[in-house]
């Protein structure tokens, strides 16, 4: 019956993926930017360097999510000028934001440590 | 440096952004790619290169220009609004809750089809309420016109008598017409394409100005066709016109024969008018006798509340009027008061009872189908658990998950709603053909404007409700919880299990409301068929004939003798001939056939053979100087008592001896025996009934027969005095023929159609069985049951497939439960025993809830009951029984399979 079919269900495995680079995405920035506002290719450049190379945002991929997270309300950005440099918009975490930020920490690490159960990966 | 904004601007050409929010995406973009170039020069790269590489950084411009329209304020329409990232959003769900839906067919056609039922069926009985007792009347400001009726000591309301009627007339402040008018049913109308049965109405001259309507070809009445003896004239319908006249602009060159009266068409009313219901010819009442009896009670009256003034006030001024005509006319005037209701209520308060209780009944239909669907989203949301709590944790707020269920919750009762739609319009013809024919404005009855409006609004409360409910309940879950549960995509909380059982028991209390709402009205029915109507009804066939007329006596008092000799020697012609018909055994006739419409009553005075009257103004005044009694005249002949199977009970009845010049003699009733002449012989007794025709000449009582419910079935058997139709045939009268044969009544219709042709070829003879008109008679009564008994089974079957789905669910996710229970050594029994009385306790809250829901709600449908009380203990238990059983059943089928559960199979499952 129904029931039955509706029970075996699964999650999509493709919605899994969007949501998590989309997820993992946010919560990068939202770190990012929780210490001190910092701007877009401020942001680039670390999370390139900071996961050696491994994670890297095109100016396509990246400024697109500043302003969502931005409509959001999540953060703020504000053209700050500064001596002897043209202007820059810096983004800084909202009060929501960090709210949103620890929520988002608590889920992701609550996730992997599902991962880890069902995969089997041991803690380091 | 270089012209990065240019570059940018090129590749963002087709989003629409509002400038200056443009401008800052570009310079934002620029200075990125500045800076990109200038670390390359710093690294070492040429300019080419460092040019180069710069621009790849914009190569999936394709996804910058996507995400900037999704996340792109528009050009603002009031500064500060979202508005299009919030369409973006709506479309977002809607897209991705079709794609839920389309990915799970089974549970989608299941819930939508249900729906449709539900809504279908709501919306089908909302557009007869609609029509029937909602909409507007199509007439000009039809909240202005009114029904008076004059309303005697004991608060009834009665007819019109003309004095009574001019005195309101003249005297009102408030009305801008009053109008008399009658329901006189069906005549035989000859016209130029030969005689047909057509509605006819009498109507006073403000009848159409009150109604608000104006021929539209010809004229109106003048003044001068305006009294008795005028040459006779018509107004037709308009469909009328077009169907027997041809639609000929020229009406001069027809005429219309009713009776002796030929009637010249003067003017055509415009479409859809056929007021009073199912009429094609109206007469100006004026060519009929003004009686001038304040007791004669022979006109409907109706009237239009001049502007300005409002139904409260017409109301006072009128009832000042009547009350005052009381005071001065005293016992020579019955009415003490006058009831004004706006004629729509008046048309169809018979029918608001049954009407409302059907929407209220059809409605519990519909919460039972939400809750089936309900509990398939519950369902399927725990099946989606851990979907929704992955993309909780990955930052979807709560309130965009709710919106998502929401949205696929409307996706499904808009489709719902659709089909139902379409059902409705084919439940709307089914109930229009269904319906009894006491059941008015049935032609106003369809799927329009307001009806989809209220679909579509049942449809939107319907989504809300399952959409918040799911919503809720799916997004309460804790999704660390939920992640960490390993149990593989079944995890469900015991909170939608909960709420699911709740549901399942609501429906089941809701269906045994229905169920005894049916339950009782079938009981009901059975009761109506299982009294002795007093007559048979088996193999006889009835022929109702208008009798030839001399004159237009509709109201006529003065009779001419030869006029009544004519119509008795046609009657004696017919049952002479139809008695040679093969097969024919009794052959009889009355001028009011049992069960088929009104009926005459009247007080008649008990007289001795000393005090005849010659005259019937000494009838006035001796009404209030000796006996007097209360029962209803038929005109009938001795075979109409034998063809029925009416028994003798003493006495005779009709013969030949009882000729038109013989004493008049009269045959009564058992109970107006009882009433009247309570232990003495009646036999020889007389009465004085010349109020009913205007014969004064005395009756002698030579015979009592059995009673007989005349009226319906369920109302106790009047008293009854038959007369003679050799003595008291009304010219133009109807009559109807019964006939007794051995064989089937439809072999011998070719026959009597015959026989009526050659006696008088204007007749147009309706010929039923005795069966259909005593079947007819019970139509609304089964109309009422069928449907809520269809209603009731449809709500059985949901509410049976709802607890079979909650159970069956609750045993697949107890798989591994059951196997090791078996593995411990649990026989089949114990398993059986362990799923039933899990269900059992549901069931019960359903039972318990449905028969207190019942007693709460069936006192609401006592006007529909006959003879069973709205507590019938009888009928509540048992369809507690029903329920009860059917409810186990639909549990037995999962158990059966917990049953069968292989411990090894079930264990290795997880």
């Amino acid at each position: 019956m129904f029931y039955q079919y509706m029970a075996m269900l699964h999650v999509s495995s493709r919605i899994i993926d969007r949501e998590l680079k989309k997820g993992s995405a946010e919560l990068l920035i939202l770190s990012l930017i929780e210490a001190r506002p910092r701007h877009g290719y401020d942001l680039s450049k670390l999370i390139e360097q900071r996961s050696d190379g491994a994670l890297r945002f095109h100016v396509a991929s990246l400024y697109p999510l500043l302003y969502r997270l931005e409509e959001r309300g999540w953060i703020r950005g504000r053209w700050v000028e500064k001596a002897g440099q043209r202007r820059r918009r810096y983004y800084r975490l909202t009060t929501r934001g960090r709210v949103v930020l620890a929520a988002q920490r608590r889920g992701w690490r609550a996730f992997v440590e599902a991962i880890n159960r069902v995969a089997g990966v041991e803690h380091a | 440096m270089r012209d990065w904004k240019l570059e940018i601007s090129r590749r963002l050409a087709d989003v629409t952004l509002a400038p200056p929010r443009e401008a800052e995406i570009v310079e934002e973009l620029a200075q990125h790619l500045e800076d990109r170039y200038q670390e390359l020069l710093v690294g070492g790269a040429t300019e080419a290169r460092a040019y180069n590489a710069t621009l790849a950084e914009m190569q999936d411009h394709e996804l910058l220009v996507r995400e900037l329209r999704r996340t792109a304020t528009p050009p603002p329409v009031i500064p500060g609004t979202r508005r299009t990232s919030r369409i973006a959003d709506i479309r977002q769900d809607v897209r991705y809750g079709l794609r839920m839906l389309a990915r799970n067919p089974g549970f989608t056609v299941v819930a939508v089809l249900t729906l449709a039922l539900s809504i279908g069926a709501t919306t089908a009985i909302f557009s007869v309420v609609y029509g029937v007792l909602l909409r507007p009347l199509p007439y000009p400001k039809p909240q202005q016109i009114i029904s008076v009726a004059e309303r005697a000591a004991d608060g009834h309301p009665m007819n019109f008598t003309d004095p009574n009627f001019d005195d309101l007339r003249a005297s009102n402040h408030s009305l801008a017409a009053l109008a008399e008018y009658d329901v006189n049913g069906v005549s035989t109308v000859v016209d130029s394409a030969g005689p047909s049965r057509v509605g006819v109405a009498f109507v006073s001259h403000d009848f159409f100005r009150a109604m608000g309507v104006a021929p539209v070809l010809g004229r109106g009445f003048s003044p001068d066709e305006l009294h008795e003896g005028a040459a006779p004239v018509a107004l037709t319908s308009y469909g009328y016109w077009r169907e027997r006249l041809g639609a000929a602009r020229d009406l001069s060159r027809f005429k219309l024969k009713m009776g002796e009266y030929v009637f010249s068409v003067v003017g055509v009313l415009p479409p859809g008018f056929s007021f009073p219901t199912g009429t094609d010819l109206w007469f100006p009442r004026e060519l009929l006798e003004h009686l001038p009896s304040r007791t004669a009670h022979n006109w409907h009256v109706l009237g239009r509340v001049r502007d300005g003034a409002t139904l409260v006030q017409a109301r006072a001024d009128l009832s000042v009027i009547a009350r005052r005509l009381k005071q001065q006319f005293g016992a020579d005037i019955d009415m003490t008061d006058v009831d004004v209701t706006p004629l729509r209520e008046r048309l169809t308060g018979d029918v608001r009872p049954a009407l409302l209780i059907l929407l209220g009944a059809v409605g519990f239909l519909l919460l039972v189908g939400c809750a089936n669907v309900a509990n398939l989203e519950l369902a399927r949301a725990a099946a989606r658990e851990r979907e929704l709590a992955v993309r909780a944790a990955l930052g979807a707020d709560r309130g965009r998950l709710v919106r998502q269920f929401l949205t696929e919750s409307l996706l499904l009762s808009l489709a719902g709603g659709v089909l139902g739609v379409v059902a409705a319009r084919w439940g709307v013809s089914g109930l229009i053909a269904l319906a009894p024919p006491n059941l008015p404005r049935l032609t106003d009855v369809s799927v329009n404007l307001p009806v989809l409006f209220f679909a579509l609004a049942v449809s939107i409360l319907v989504a809300s409700g399952l959409g918040v409910l799911t919503a809720l309940r799916a997004t309460s879950a804790d999704p660390q919880r939920a992640l960490a549960e390993d149990s593989g995509g079944h995890a469900v909380s015991p909170h939608s299990q909960r709420l699911g059982r709740i549901l399942v028991a609501s429906q089941l209390a809701i269906t045994l409301m229905l169920l005894t709402g049916s339950g009782l009205l079938g009981r009901s029915l059975l009761r109506v068929l299982s009294i002795d109507p007093g007559f048979r009804t088996e193999n006889i066939l009835t022929i109702e004939l208008e009798l030839p007329a001399a004159t237009l006596t509709a109201y006529s008092f003065a009779l001419s003798p030869t006029g009544r000799a004519q119509a008795a020697g046609f009657v004696d012609k017919l049952f002479e001939r139809l008695h040679t018909i093969p097969g024919v055994q009794e052959v009889g006739g009355s001028s009011d056939l049992p069960l088929a419409g009104d009926l005459s009553n009247g007080t008649f005075l008990l007289l001795d053979r000393q005090s005849s009257i010659t005259m019937l103004d000494d009838f006035e005044r001796l009404m209030h100087a000796v006996p007097t009694g209360e029962a209803d005249y038929e005109v009938a002949s001795e075979g109409f008592f034998t063809a029925l199977g009416i028994p003798l009970l003493r006495g005779r009845l009709f013969d030949a001896h009882d000729t038109a010049d013989a004493p008049h003699v009269a045959v009564i009733d058992q109970s107006l025996a009882r009433a009247t002449w309570p232990n003495q012989d009646p036999i020889g007794k007389k009465i004085e009934f010349g109020n009913m025709d205007g014969d004064v000449r005395l009756l002698t009582v030579v015979g009592v027969v059995g009673d007989v419910r005349d009226r319906s079935l369920e109302r106790p058997p009047e008293p009854t005095v038959y007369v003679n139709y050799r003595q008291r045939l009304r010219p133009g009268g109807d009559f109807t023929v019964v006939m007794r044969a051995s064989a089937p009544p439809a072999s011998v219709l070719p026959a009597v159609r015959k026989i009526v042709r050659e006696l008088d070829p204007d007749e147009v003879p309706r010929l039923h069985t005795f069966e259909q008109v005593f079947s007819a008679s019970l139509e609304t009564r089964r109309f009422n049951l069928m449907l809520i008994g269809v209603f009731a089974g449809a709500a059985l079957l949901l509410a049976a497939v709802g607890i079979y789905g909650v159970m069956a669910y609750w045993v697949a996710r107890r798989r591994r439960e059951i196997g090791v229970r078996m593995a411990l050594g649990a026989v089949p029994g114990d398993v059986l025993r362990l799923v039933l009385s899990h269900s059992s306790w549901t069931i019960a809250a359903g039972l318990v809830l449905g028969l207190a829901g019942s007693l709460a709600l069936t006192r609401t449908m006592k006007s529909l009951l006959f003879d069973v009380s709205a507590a019938d203990p009888v009928t509540f238990a048992g369809v507690a029984l029903l329920l009860a059983g059917v409810a186990l059943l639909a549990c037995y089928i999962p158990a059966r399979r917990a049953m069968k559960v292989d411990p090894m199979v079930a264990l290795r499952y997880e």
